[in-house]
């Protein structure tokens, strides 16, 4: 089958490609490839706990506070758990809710900006809209700078962004003081004065239809709300369509230990909250389709370490596939928002037609109405920290037991799952919100969500398939993507493959390359 | 680039000039500030392609380039006439038209994350002429030859990063079953011209030089500060060498011990340490594992995310995430490296008796595991290689120049 190919797919972080076939100009079956292998869950074995969340961190410099929080919440309930910890100083709670809101508000802007407005820019797609350009554009710099702002606001107690280090076994390190906090005001500010007041929005929206620009009124928001008209225009509205199945983990604890966002499934169109240990035991990983060996897979805590099988049969993905009591489920701002109920502005039922619809319009307008509720709430919540309150009082690695970090990256949902046998990790697991939205196929053969989304999708131009890149970023995968064509009417496969000379040194090594036979014509 | 005006390069004029001029004494960066800053205006030829590459990456070196402020990416990008042809992360064009973008033999070729050569499918992007899932190794090899400048941009480009970092399968678990799952580096993850493991070379050889004549320019860090990748840049594309230390580092940024200009430094001279991560104190962080004494680079000095902060500022004791085979010669991250597998004795000598003793007694052997590869396989060649002559106080008490180091302390 001639092949056309569109990899690597852009503007996401990490590695990532899909193969789609497409028989008479529509997607007949989907297969989304994590194309990168590290072995976190190795390199993290026979250390002390106080050391997971350092090394985990750097699964993700676009996710560097959840995976620093999931770990540390994983190692302290397992210390909870061996009656040694009674749990972190109120003062380091309200400090780490703080900083992971800063930390998603900070990651929908880079992504709606960096990552997917381009798809909507006139650079990319002709749609005028300039202001969105990549690099360039008004909008897209005035954004990069509001970023900049807003990690400089967070390295107050950070210390420095990406990959701070001042979250800790116990609590945080960094004590707040009257002057940080009245700095991360300051910055937040400006932030907030780029995107402008929430309640603006309906009056946002008049402008952006009568082609109007009110820069009083946040020049982010205007920008953002073009940005899901043309997505609109573009008839995202339709595509990109997922089973409508959520799960989200419970988030922002209060002082009573209740989550001030529940956790939640959705499934049917029936909402349920589980408890934390519902979700652990309803969760399984599938390795069927994933260059893992069979016993790689299974309930996280009981599961082998990750044995790499990059030759398997069959496989396809270096993700597992994840499943919630066996079924795939979305994850992310839309599925946080349909488990809290909300729908500010009624922007999901009137524009998306439907506010639990799971399409790729959807995503988008959720993060945005996401990014307008995090920020109200950091600037409520910057008031409420005591400059002079306790953040840690110590921590001792020295127990045995298991724990689990359920937390909510940015992009979704996310677990740690540790075992420790007298000071030492003997088993580490973690599941990722992108293996949620865009693993392999399970044992049952069940795809992804996002591997279900873009099957049934129209590919008007197979050596151009705009919308299914758009649905792949409305994911806001933690990984590169690309995506690959097969298509009966296409006739162009010679001229994807670039002259590769230092392919000779693969072929001296003795590896073979994944993924070869799931690919090759 | 309409938004970038002629008032944005007199800015970035400025701060470009209060940055080098910050930078350590006697390098080329301020020895040629003028020079370099006159980069910022002068006219080229045309513009100067970059490439980066992203191979066993978190994406953290690029986000953190997006933080620089003097100058910021944009202005770097316009004022140095950048043409980031290939970028994955920040570039317009996806798939093919981003591989056909690419320059294929670019100014300056930077690479961020580690590159995985036992299973070189383990980080891959676009297809070989077989069609195959072409690996980053082989974009490297392809491209580095025909670069005029070659950068390994952060801690995994320059030296293997994590993904080689001991693995710790073996020693937890009973399953024998064979595969890479059970060998020391899983993925066989090396840097660009160095490695995590001593003994071992990096992808392109200790014998590699881009057109330019130089070795491949090392920026690490664990994510890599964006002056010392933009700065670099700058001083590249103006014509001027910068000096190198062992590991290809640029002397102005990794010179500097942060021990050395650490805010907390006068409570070390003192004896003064915390009790726990958290504590409200600006004392010491040594006991709570602090690696500043092992770590080269000018942030505590510098800062981070435009002079916000960094890390012993907010009671987060130095990782040393600058320095090689730091995930495993600088952890357990809490613990002063004198707790880690060495006689009790240490103990006593860093965290109490500080008062008086050279460089507060860091041991010389504690020096040796952290510095560098750390400890060699052969201890006593390890005894006898001299201590870095930058090394300050980490040289031990053994070393003269231990007690010049914390007189010097400001």
């Amino acid at each position: 089958m001639p092949e056309i190919e569109i990899d690597p797919t852009t503007r996401i972080e990490g590695h990532h490609s899909t193969t789609l076939n497409v028989e008479g100009g529509v997607v007949t079956e989907a297969k989304s490839h994590m194309d990168m292998f590290r072995g976190m869950e190795l390199v993290v074995l026979n250390r002390p706990p106080s050391d997971a969340p350092v090394f985990t961190q750097r699964v993700c410099g676009v996710c560097f506070t959840v995976h620093r929080q999931t770990a540390l919440l994983a190692i302290e309930n397992a210390a909870k758990n061996a009656g040694v910890f009674d749990g972190i100083p109120d003062t380091a709670r309200k400090m780490r809710n703080l900083l992971e809101r800063m930390a998603t508000l900070w990651n929908h802007a880079v992504h709606m900006f960096a990552l997917v407005a381009p798809d909507y820019s006139d650079a990319v797609a002709d749609t005028g809209l300039t202001r969105l350009d990549p690099m360039d554009g008004a909008g897209y710099t005035a954004a990069l700078e509001a970023q900049r702002k807003l990690l400089q606001g967070f390295a107050e107690f950070g210390g420095k962004a990406p990959h701070p280090l001042t979250y800790a076994p116990g609590g945080m390190s960094a004590n707040p003081t009257i002057e940080k906090l009245q700095q991360i005001s300051d910055q937040v500010e400006f932030v907030s004065d780029w995107l402008g007041p929430t309640d603006a929005v309906p009056e946002v929206i008049e402008n952006v239809r009568n082609d109007r620009f009110d820069p009083t009124l946040g020049e982010g928001l205007h920008d953002i709300v073009s940005l899901l008209f043309a997505a609109k225009e573009a008839g995202a509205d339709d595509f990109g369509v997922g089973p409508g199945r959520y799960y989200c983990n419970g988030i922002y604890p209060d002082e009573n230990g209740e989550d001030q966002i529940p956790s939640g499934i959705y499934v049917d169109g029936e909402l349920s909250h589980p408890s934390d240990e519902e979700i652990k035991n309803a969760i399984t990983e599938s390795t069927a389709h994933s260059w893992y060996t069979d016993d790689s897979g299974g309930s996280p805590m009981e599961e082998s370490p990750p044995k790499p099988a990059p030759d398997k049969e069959g496989a396809y993905s270096w993700g597992k596939a994840p499943r919630y009591n066996g079924m795939n489920m979305e994850t992310g701002s839309l599925a946080r928002l349909i488990v809290t109920d909300r729908d500010p502005f009624d922007l999901r039922a009137t524009l998306g037609g439907d506010p639990t619809k799971s399409s790729t319009l959807n995503r988008l307008i959720a993060r945005a109405q996401e990014a307008l509720l995090l920020r109200d709430q950091i600037v409520e919540l910057l008031d409420d920290i005591d400059p002079n309150g306790t953040v840690n009082t110590g921590w001792s690695d020295d127990f045995s037991g298991e724990g689990v970090g359920l937390w909510e990256a940015s992009r979704g949902a996310l677990s740690h799952w540790v075992k420790i046998e007298d000071g030492t990790i003997t088993n580490y697991q973690i599941i990722t919100p992108t293996l949620w939205n865009l693993g392999p196929r399970d044992d049952s053969g069940t795809p992804s969500i996002f591997e279900t989304a873009v099957e049934g999708m129209t590919v008007a131009d197979v050596e151009n398939p705009l919308n299914v890149m758009r649905t792949v970023r409305s994911f806001d995968p933690c990984l590169a993507c690309s995506v690959h064509v097969e298509s009966p009417e296409a006739s162009y496969t010679e001229e994807i493959t670039p002259a590769s000379p230092g392919s000779a040194l693969t072929a001296a090594c003795d590896a073979p390359i994944a993924g070869e036979e799931a690919d090759d014509t | 680039m309409a938004n970038l005006g002629l008032s944005t390069a007199d800015t970035t004029r400025r701060n470009f000039l209060r940055l080098v001029g910050s930078s350590a004494a006697g390098t080329v960066m301020t020895e040629y500030s003028t020079d370099v800053a006159a980069a910022l205006t002068k006219a080229t030829d045309g513009t100067k392609d970059v490439v980066w590459l992203q191979g066993q990456t978190c994406s953290a070196c690029t986000m953190s380039t997006l933080q620089g402020t003097s100058p910021s990416l944009e202005e770097a990008i316009s004022e140095f006439k950048l043409n980031v042809t290939y970028h994955p992360e920040i570039m317009a064009e996806t798939g093919q038209d981003a591989i056909d973008a690419m320059s294929d033999d670019p100014d300056i070729l930077m690479i961020e994350g580690a590159i995985p050569t036992k299973i070189p499918s383990a980080a891959t992007f676009g297809r070989d002429e077989k069609g195959r899932r072409k690996p980053i190794v082989d974009w490297v090899k392809e491209l580095a030859p025909r670069s005029e400048f070659v950068m390994g941009i952060g801690t995994c480009a320059c030296y293997g990063g994590w993904q080689s970092a001991q693995n710790g399968a073996p020693a937890v678990t009973d399953d024998t079953e064979e595969g890479p799952w059970l060998d020391d580096n899983v993925t066989g993850a090396k840097g660009v011209q160095f490695t995590h493991q001593q003994g071992d070379e990096g992808v392109l050889g200790p014998d590699f030089r881009s057109n330019a004549g130089l070795p491949v320019i090392n920026v690490p860090g664990c994510m890599t500060h964006p002056d010392y990748v933009l700065l670099t840049v700058a001083t590249l594309l103006n014509g001027h060498t910068p000096e190198l230390d062992e590991f290809n580092r640029p002397e102005a940024f990794y010179g500097p011990l942060v021990h050395d200009q650490c805010s907390r430094r006068g409570y070390f001279d003192r004896g003064e340490f915390v009790d726990h991560v958290g504590e409200d104190s600006e004392k010491c962080l040594y006991t709570v594992g602090c690696k500043g004494p092992y770590c080269h680079c000018d942030d505590s000095v510098r800062l981070w995310n435009d002079g916000t902060s960094v890390c012993r500022n907010v009671g987060a004791p130095c990782i040393g995430c600058m320095e090689p085979a730091f995930w495993d010669n600088m952890t357990p991250f809490y613990q002063p490296i004198e707790e880690q597998g060495l006689p009790l004795g240490d103990i006593e000598t860093a965290g109490v008796a500080a008062v008086g003793a050279t460089a507060a007694g860091l041991g010389a052997h504690a020096g040796r595991k952290a510095m560098g590869y750390g400890d060699g396989d052969d201890a006593d060649s390890a005894t006898e290689e001299p201590p870095r002559p930058d090394g300050g106080c980490a040289c031990g008490s053994e070393c003269e120049c231990a007690s010049e180091a914390t007189s010097t302390e400001d």
